[in-house]
């Protein structure tokens, strides 16, 4: 029972930065029609930001605010910077090929990737770098937390959820709530439609790319706070938010929560309880079955081609 | 009143435009013949050499690099251009006449060098003879191709890449655990598999290397299977799959409208595809006399698509002008004496060809040469250590003294200048006249500066930072490559 | 239009391979004899980029500073041309790296491959060519031993091989830590792999109970891995070479609350990252700040390479230099100045006896295997300030 419990709690953790990055890509592909690539090396660009700022801050060993100050900050500031840098990506490498044939932006995609992994390494080395957040809290964040049963969830974890939660809270809030919001949604129906109603498609675009980069940012802060991170963790990390976005159906933003949390647990209880060394392979058939039985996934719409 | 259906395209009827007609198409002949008095004929000449006698001059050209250079290192790379002029040639046929973005291809490489490893080394005890080896991995990579494609039939594009990632991830992960795979060891795992055969026939055996320096006989072994390939291929082109294949690429409705088979189509080209990179597989491990699964990943992917669109996706000739090009230059970059040599040519052929030969072109070279000789001056001026480093891989003369290569470059320099330079030039993309001219000179001597600082340094991630950058700006400025075909998607 | 740019293209392109072919062609033409008084070039195959780049990039560091201080004593005149050979990209680079140096004459020797992959693949071409490759840290037991060597006999290495340090670290568990428990870690990729069987074994003679867990190369979380660890096992054995992860997965054995404690291997020996009290850690060679002889070397190390610590890689790579610095110059005096071939290098390699050896102690290979004599592996317990302290 206390493994089950130490799982579920880890399931939940993985699955929240998922379904963090898995939202960026719905809330792109619902726009624009297009899977970018680079969204996996954006989290991974957010998390050294973040470690960037944390340093300019005194470092884990010596810092200048309070640790919950410390990683507001540095959650905004990687936040932000993804976010900017979401802007100049679209701006440069996508918008240029917006009318081009649907391959085009997507092997402009994987340029962009695989140019910031490599940029990324010039800039940085292939070092792992760690946050190093147990100096930070002199282990507070690791050893405090809530008792269920037998197991301890420390603070660190339940941090990682509840910001998680709060962010896609408030981008549900945007998306419905706002007309911003009824803007993307009138897009990702219909494009043209929108442009004739009245819509500023650059805007909202940007604006999509504004959201979703800033999540990948969040994201990879909450990643990095528990685990060094590297300049080869956008790869995988892309490849697992594809997963959980397709799974919860692409372009549908509950259904990215949905499967991200779905592919942290699968992933969880697959270590767990079946094989540490196949999880993955178990991870990928359910995406293939997915795509073959199911490919508007959980919760999206089956899509219908207009001739 | 005459005929106004013209009796050949040469024809141009005394009234004007005729229906049914494109006129512009019509005197496209005309046009050629009219561009210069040297140049029209030339290619007219050219244009009716047959396309095997091109592939003739190219094959005696490649063959006679041994005998340019004794260096087993040459060779080797010679090789390696090779083997990758076989892989683009494959994924020429799936995304390129097909039209499917497969991002698994190099999947099947891998899955042709480990089976021809499987099947020719110590590993299991059996040794085929190459003869049989070779043909049974091809069709088993044919047929491993056609089980890819079958969930791929009712996927489109975005949906086909990512599974077809997926499968590559799943290749790379079963190779990598492959060696506790229920209790036996199938791929060797992480280690891979060594001490693979090479090429044997009729009792002789190709052997790899005289005295550590790498045999040429492998070369052409290499040669005459890209050969038999590219012959093949060209052939299949020309019949209906070929055509098909091209009706499928521009519009896969229509096709299907028109009641082509599109899945088999599909399954073809992904068959195809396969069975070409299986056989390059088998050359590849034959030669290495072993495999390991981290080769076959995401790196090598991203190389031999870059290979595919700088060349020309749907054009033969292009993508293996693209793998000429590319693979070599790779290589280069890895020494930073050659490297430099590289950029500068890069620089200034990149100059010329977006100015042409003008008077612009002469203002901005002055300038910036200017600007560097000075630039580096000023810092001598103010702190001699700011000049005093040693360029990687040495330099001397006037590039001494134009560059500035500081001693000790501090650390914050590396990434402010790097994402400096990648900043001016997108703003040089939104900026138009004077001011880009004006600012086109700062940021080449920065470019120079970081190339010098950064780059060299680090061979290894500049080299695919470029072929990354080659990526996003061939499909923003010339998506068809350099010898593809314009393509016109109706809406 | 099109023919003609092709034409064009397919020109440049060829005059770009001549080009290089150059370099090959020039320094092919200067066959024959080595005249030990010019400047004579070490090959250096390492990753220096990549995953394990902070492994050949601080070898590069040492490999440098013992050249510069080294040669001018033994007077030679010696440059270190290095060679990239990531882990990502496999066995391919350390092929075409071997068929580089074997095309320059000047090359006499080879410093590496440092990882046991590029050593596999690369060996055959070495051994044919005369080259000697001293290893500092290519540590897979296959390379030298069993019954299908995986490198040949040009091939040395400094430092033992992981068929020491694997029953070491056990032995070690089993007679003072008296481990009833114990779960062991592999990353699939040979070096943890290689460790942790070794490890496996002699642990499952010894009569303890043993868990083995296998994790992807991409792991980053370990959380899962933290969750199977039984509550009452006493070590996890963890053979990583990215130390900060050992340090993460300690930190998680805290948070879960089990008792057990990291025990890594010499890849994550680095005191910076990997510093959970309570953890063990074994090395090829004891701290070397601890050793007198050494201080002078650490000195004149440090003011090449301000702000850089000492790690474990790079003093190795110190004394592979110095080995074949003195191999180099056994065969120039054996020869009268003038080399006749490499191969002299690599027949002399093996009587190289080197005093105050920087890793302590005397140098000498074993005549049986081409590994050091009377190597061992030294166990550390890290303490709750951080420091290393030797136990084993």
């Amino acid at each position: 029972m206390d493994t089950f419990i130490q799982l579920t709690v880890d399931a939940l953790t993985l699955g929240s930065v998922y379904a963090l990055i898995a939202l960026g890509y719905t809330l792109v592909y619902g726009v624009l029609k297009l899977l970018n690539f680079a969204h996996g090396d954006v989290f991974m660009v957010g998390s050294f930001i973040g470690f960037g700022v944390l340093q300019l801050l005194g470092g884990s060993a010596h810092p200048v605010v309070p640790v919950w100050a410390l990683i507001v900050l540095v959650t905004l500031a990687a936040m932000a910077g993804c976010a900017a840098l979401g802007v100049v990506i679209e701006r440069f490498a996508y918008r240029p090929l917006r009318n081009a044939p649907r391959i085009a932006p997507l092997i402009s995609a994987l340029g962009v990737s695989f140019f910031l992994a490599n940029s990324m390494q010039l800039l940085f080395g292939a070092t792992p770098r760690s946050y190093d957040t147990f100096t930070l809290s002199n282990g507070a964040l690791y050893l405090t937390g809530i008792d269920i049963g037998n197991v301890r969830v420390p603070l660190l974890r339940i941090i990682t959820v509840c910001v998680a939660f709060v962010l896609m809270v408030f981008l549900w809030f945007l998306v419905n709530k706002t007309r911003m919001g009824k803007a993307m949604r009138a897009t990702s129906f219909d494009q043209e439609a929108a442009t004739m109603m009245g819509v500023d498609i650059d805007r909202v675009i940007v604006f999509t790319f504004v959201l979703g980069s800033a999540l990948a940012g969040a994201a990879g802060v909450m990643f990095a706070l528990r685990v060094p991170t590297q300049v080869s963790i956008g790869f995988v990390a892309g490849l697992k938010g594809f997963t959980a976005a397709v799974i919860g159906g692409i372009g549908s933003i509950p259904g990215a929560m949905a499967g991200g949390l779905l592919l942290g647990f699968a992933e969880s209880y697959a270590q767990g309880y079946i094989s540490t060394k196949w999880s993955d392979l178990i991870v990928f058939s359910i995406l293939i079955a997915f795509m073959i039985f199911r490919p508007q996934g959980l919760l999206g719409r089956a899509d219908i081609r207009k001739v | 009143m005459t005929d106004p259906t013209p009796h050949s395209p040469d024809d141009v009827p005394a009234d004007g435009p005729a229906v049914g007609r494109d006129e512009w198409v019509a005197r496209h002949d005309e046009r050629r013949l009219a561009r210069g008095r040297l140049l029209g004929p030339l290619e007219e000449r050219l244009r009716r050499v047959p396309w095997w006698a091109w592939l003739v001059l190219f094959i005696a050209l490649l063959a006679l690099v041994p005998a340019v250079s004794g260096s087993g290192y040459v060779r080797r790379v010679a090789f390696d251009t090779v083997l990758y002029m076989l892989l683009a040639l494959g994924l020429n046929v799936v995304v390129g006449w097909g039209g499917l973005l497969d991002l698994g291809y190099v999947a099947f490489y891998g899955f042709g060098a480990y089976a021809y490893a499987v099947l020719d080394s110590d590993k299991f005890g059996v040794h085929l003879p190459t003869l049989v080896a070779i043909p049974v991995v091809v069709a088993l990579g044919a047929i491993l191709g056609l089980l890819l494609g079958l969930p791929s039939r009712r996927l489109t594009g975005d949906y086909l890449a990512i599974v077809t990632l997926f499968f590559l991830q799943l290749f790379q992960t079963v190779m990598t655990n492959g060696d506790k795979a229920f209790g036996h060891n199938l791929t060797g795992g992480p280690n891979g598999i060594l001490r693979v055969d090479p090429f044997h026939a009729f009792g002789h055996s190709l052997v790899v290397q005289h005295q550590g320096v790498f045999a040429v006989s492998y070369y052409y072994v290499a040669i005459a299977i890209f050969a038999v390939v590219f012959v093949a291929l060209w052939l299949v082109n020309r019949s209906r799959t070929g055509r098909a294949w091209r009706s499928l690429r521009e519009d896969p409705l229509a096709a299907e409208a028109m009641g082509m088979p599109v899945s088999w189509l599909k399954l073809m080209s992904f068959s195809f595809g396969a069975a070409v990179a299986a056989l390059t597989g088998t050359a590849f491990a034959a030669l290495n006399a072993s495999v390991f699964p981290l080769t076959f990943y995401f790196t090598l992917l991203i190389i031999v698509y870059t290979m595919v669109i700088l060349g020309g996706s749907g054009s033969q000739p292009g993508v293996v002008l693209g793998a000429l090009i590319v693979s070599p230059v790779l290589e280069m970059l890895r020494e930073p004496a050659k490297g430099r040599i590289l950029f500068y040519v890069v620089l200034v052929g990149g100059a010329l060809v977006a100015f042409r030969v003008s008077r612009r072109l002469g203002v901005i070279v002055a300038a910036t040469v200017a600007f560097g000789f000075a630039a580096h001056a000023i810092a001598n001026a103010v702190d001699h250590s700011w000049v005093a480093g040693e360029h990687a891989g040495g330099v001397s003369g006037a590039l001494a003294h134009w560059v500035v290569v500081p001693a000790q470059l501090a650390r914050w320099l590396t990434p402010v200048s790097y994402v400096g330079l990648i900043g001016m030039a997108l703003v040089l993309t939104l900026v138009y006249g004077r001011l880009r001219v004006a600012l086109l000179v700062p940021t080449l001597y920065l470019a120079a500066f970081v190339w010098e600082n950064v780059m060299l340094t680090n061979p290894e991630p500049a080299r695919y930072i470029i072929l990354g950058l080659l990526l996003i700006v061939l499909m923003i400025l010339r998506p068809n490559g350099l010898l593809g075909e314009r393509r016109v998607e109706i809406i | 239009m099109k023919k003609g740019v092709a034409l064009l293209l397919t020109l440049l392109a060829t005059a770009l391979v001549a080009a290089s072919a150059q370099g090959g062609r020039q320094t092919a033409a200067a066959a024959g004899s080595i005249n030990c008084s010019s400047t004579l070039k070490i090959g250096f195959v390492t990753p220096l980029t990549g995953g394990a780049g902070f492994l050949g990039t601080e070898q590069m560091t040492w490999a440098q500073y013992a050249v510069k201080t080294l040669a001018p004593a033994l007077g030679l005149k010696v440059v270190i041309v290095p060679g990239d050979t990531p882990v990502e990209q496999g066995p391919a680079p350390a092929q075409a790296l071997a068929q580089k140096f074997v095309a320059d004459k000047s090359v006499v020797a080879i410093l590496g491959p440092s990882t046991s992959g590029a050593v596999a693949a690369s060996s055959q071409t070495y051994l044919q060519a005369g080259l000697v490759h001293v290893s500092p840290s290519a540590t897979r037991t296959s390379l030298t031993q069993g019954q299908t060597k995986e490198a040949t006999a040009a091939f040395l290495r400094v430092v033992p091989g992981d068929y020491i340090q694997g029953p070491t670290d056990a032995k070690y568990m089993i007679n003072t830590l008296h481990v009833k428990k114990v779960v062991i870690l592999d990353f699939q990729e040979p070096y943890s792999v290689g460790l942790a069987d070794a490890v496996e074994a002699t642990l499952k003679a010894g009569g303890v109970a043993t868990t083995r867990l296998s994790a992807p190369n991409t792991t980053t979380d370990y959380s899962a891995y933290v969750t199977k660890v039984p509550s009452d096992a006493d070590i996890v054995f963890f053979p990583t070479q990215k130390p900060p992860d050992a340090q993460t997965f300690a930190q998680q054995l805290l948070e879960q609350g089990k008792k057990a404690k990291v025990f890594g291997g010499d890849g994550s020996n680095d005191a910076s990252t990997f510093k959970a009290a309570g953890s063990y850690v074994s090395n090829f060679a004891p701290d070397i700040t601890g050793i007198a002889a050494d201080k002078a070397i650490i000195a004149g190390w440090k003011k090449d390479n301000p702000g850089k610590s000492v790690g474990s890689f790079g003093p190795p790579s110190y004394g592979a230099v110095q080995v074949l610095l003195n191999a180099i110059k056994l065969a120039c005096v054996a020869d009268h100045g003038v080399l006749k071939d490499r191969h002299d290098v690599l027949r002399k390699v093996k009587q190289v006896v080197i005093k105050n050896w920087i890793l302590g102690g005397t140098f000498k290979f074993s005549t049986k295997t081409n590994d050091p004599l009377n190597a061992k592996f030294y166990i550390f317990q890290i303490q709750s300030n951080g420091t290393y302290k030797l136990v084993g």
